[in-house]
């Protein structure tokens, strides 16, 4: 029993960044923009808000920083693909090969931080445990309650079928007289807003710290629960959940130190998200379909 | 020539654009650092010195041009198709495991050695490549998520299995190794320019990988069945090309040429000759942006690699005290002339240059993506 509690507790304080992450992915292919920028969102995120946590010294600070700096580079990102006409996943690749230098400079140059590790910054209000630690109770707040908010706001609102309809038909859209351009800019906006919120927990309420390597793959993560998900918000929450888990049972097994640590190797698990994704996609496991006009540049003259 | 040819050449020149980004691009740098209050003459005269001013300099430039170059390629060959390698770092990894393990496990004279490993560095990356064609083939699995998915499952199984299990170097003496066990001697490149610079055959391989390529891309039948495809796959599966086939083919080879970049930086000395513990270069993403930057032909990329290899090797020098910059200079240079690769539209905004002619097959290098959601062929 204690082991399952240890599960959970573990699991509310790892999936946040990723399902914060995810949910943006959602948001953005949901509207028919392919969000490759998921990892460069997230460390701009994650960087800017342990720079704005450690200046202003609160966690709250650091945590809208995260989420305006990820609301920019969503906003970069939609600039690129929706109006400078870029490749989607050409714009998505070039905002995470960005972020890479970027905040690598950017760390050194602004926080001075030697061997790529600021100092421990700000940390969001936590609830202690006893004997299980403590549970960012903000972050796992957010991880649950945005995605029924988005979740509603898709199926329920009137924007959300837009939303929708602009990632399935965007002729129809158009002919409906809602700017396509103007709707997909805001929801890859938006899409950098949770994506950038992901990225700040990491440093407010996993870590303690901002590193040079951060987010470490979590954004490709992410983009995998998307896919897994099923395109759908809480479908995303819950791969999400589901690969938190596979990682917490993965440091649960090595710690343990027995029998299956050596039989099962580490590399595995760590893998297994992906490789679950890749099932699914195959159809093996489940089958995942995409939004149908995903990825598709809106050219007003196209037929 | 008259107004009108010439405007008709600006917008199709497919070369002209990534060197006006990469040129803007270093203006912009220049600008940030003359603003951070440093020189930037300073800062290219480090550069220069630390990446051509000598043996020295250019062994380490040629060992990082070199896996550019094919990284680079890995993501340009595929992308005359039309299909998008990801994957590359996943691949190199993979390259670069095998040629440790096999350069370790076998016993054979210098030159059969080396080309075991680079043979088993191919395969493995082929693997991975044949791997996501196989799954856009046949089950319509759109690459760029598969080979994304890949990456990882690759680095994973590499980093937290394989060169700390099964291939983990023996600590013998009580000197603690980390990483695989070295290569043996006989499977490091021969040197080029004696024992003081890391300047080896790799260089050579890179020149024949960039040679191969721009050939097979222009002058086979290959090349041609996969830019036609590229340019429509409706249209190639009305001619008769087996679409599946190339689709497999042109990702192996992506694969292996990647790999091939792992395998000839580590058996040249790029990584001490061993695949070490939590290795993090990643040569393999860079090699999306030198295809970018090199227009997604084989000379270009050559351009690329060369350029940025020497940037990363000069970069050494600009942490020196009296340029007083970070060492992640280049790699802002070459996100900031992605970036601008990217928006296009922008970029010849900016210039001022005619927009290209929409819809004009023969002269757009990249081809419109098909939808994410294509259906199983």
């Amino acid at each position: 029993m204690s082991e399952l509690t240890t599960l959970v507790v573990s699991i509310l304080a790892f999936a946040p960044p990723v399902a914060l992450a995810a949910l943006g992915g959602v948001l953005s292919e949901r509207a028919g923009v392919v969000n490759l920028g998921l990892e460069g969102i997230m460390r701009f995120g994650a960087f800017f808000g342990a720079w704005a946590a450690l200046a202003s010294q609160s966690a709250w600070v650091g945590l809208s920083a995260g989420a305006l700096a990820g609301g920019a580079a969503g906003a970069l990102l939609a600039a690129l693909a929706i109006f400078a006409e870029a490749d989607q996943i050409v714009a998505g690749v070039a905002l995470n090969l960005l972020a890479l230098g970027l905040v690598t400079f950017l760390l050194e140059w602004a926080l001075g931080a030697a061997g790529g590790i600021t100092d421990p910054v700000p940390a969001l209000p936590s609830l202690s445990l006893g004997g299980l630690g403590r549970l960012p109770w903000v972050a796992a707040a957010a991880m649950l309650l945005l995605p029924a908010l988005a979740s509603l706001l898709l199926a329920k609102t009137p924007l959300g079928l837009r939303w929708r309809a602009v990632g399935e038909n965007p002729r129809a859209v158009a002919a409906a007289g809602v700017s396509v351009r103007g709707l997909r800019f805001f929801a890859v906006t938006a899409s950098g807003v949770a994506a950038g919120l992901g990225g700040a927990l990491l440093p407010l309420a996993v870590l303690g710290r901002f590193e040079d390597r951060m987010p470490a793959g979590q954004g490709f993560i992410a983009l995998a629960a998307v896919v897994f998900g099923k395109w759908s918000p809480l479908g995303a929450l819950g791969a999400a959940v589901f690969f938190a888990g596979a990682e917490a049972l993965q440091i649960e097994i090595s710690s343990s130190g027995g029998a299956l640590a050596a039989l099962v190797p580490r590399g595995l698990f760590l893998a297994l998200p992906y490789l679950l994704t890749l099932l699914a996609l195959a159809g093996f496991v489940g089958r995942a379909v995409p939004p149908a006009a995903d990825g598709v540049p809106w050219d007003p003259e196209a037929r | 020539m008259t107004p009108r040819a010439r405007a008709r050449w600006l917008a199709q020149e497919p070369l002209l654009l990534p060197v006006l980004a990469v040129g803007l691009a270093f203006g912009l740098c220049a600008v940030a650092i003359a603003a951070l209050g440093r020189s930037p003459l300073l800062a290219a005269e480090a550069l220069w010195d630390g990446g051509l001013g000598g043996l020295g300099p250019l062994g380490e430039s040629s060992l990082k041009a070199t896996a550019l170059a094919f990284t680079g390629l890995a993501v340009a060959v595929p992308y005359a198709g039309g299909l998008f390698n990801i994957g590359a770092q996943g691949q190199f990894v993979a390259g670069a495991i095998a040629a440790a393990w096999i350069g370790a496990a076998l016993d054979l004279p210098g030159p059969l050695l080396i080309g075991a490993a680079l043979a088993a560095a191919f395969a493995a990356g082929a693997a991975l490549g044949a791997l996501a064609g196989f799954l856009k083939a046949s089950r319509g699995v759109h690459e760029v998520i598969s080979t994304i998915l890949l990456n990882w499952i690759a680095i994973h199984l590499v980093d937290s299995w394989l060169v700390v299990g099964p291939l983990h170097a023996s600590g013998s003496s009580g000197f603690s190794h980390s990483g695989t066990e070295a290569v043996r001697s006989a499977a490091h490149l021969p040197l080029l320019a004696g024992p003081d610079s890391r300047l080896n055959a790799g260089i050579l391989f890179a020149a024949l990988g960039i040679l191969a390529a721009a050939l097979l891309l222009r002058r086979s039948r290959f090349g041609l069945e996969l830019r036609a495809l590229g340019a429509s796959e409706k249209a190639a599966r009305t001619v008769g090309i087996p679409v599946g086939a190339r689709t497999i083919q042109a990702l192996a080879l992506g694969g292996g040429l990647a790999a091939l970049g792992g395998a000839l930086l580590l058996l040249g000395g790029g990584t001490d000759y061993r695949f070490p513990e939590n290795y993090r270069d990643p040569y393999g993403f860079d090699g999306i942006a030198i295809a970018l930057i090199g227009a997604g032909d084989p000379v270009g990329v050559a351009l690329a690699a060369a350029l940025f290899g020497v940037l990363r090797a000069g970069a050494v020098r600009l942490q020196d005290p009296e340029v007083g910059l970070h060492r992640s200079w280049p790699e802002i240079a070459q996100g900031v002339a992605v970036v601008l690769v990217a928006g296009q539209r922008l970029l010849r905004g900016l210039y001022r240059l005619p927009l290209r002619q929409r819809r004009t097959a023969s002269a757009a290098p990249a081809p419109a993506p098909p939808p994410l959601a294509s259906p199983p062929a």
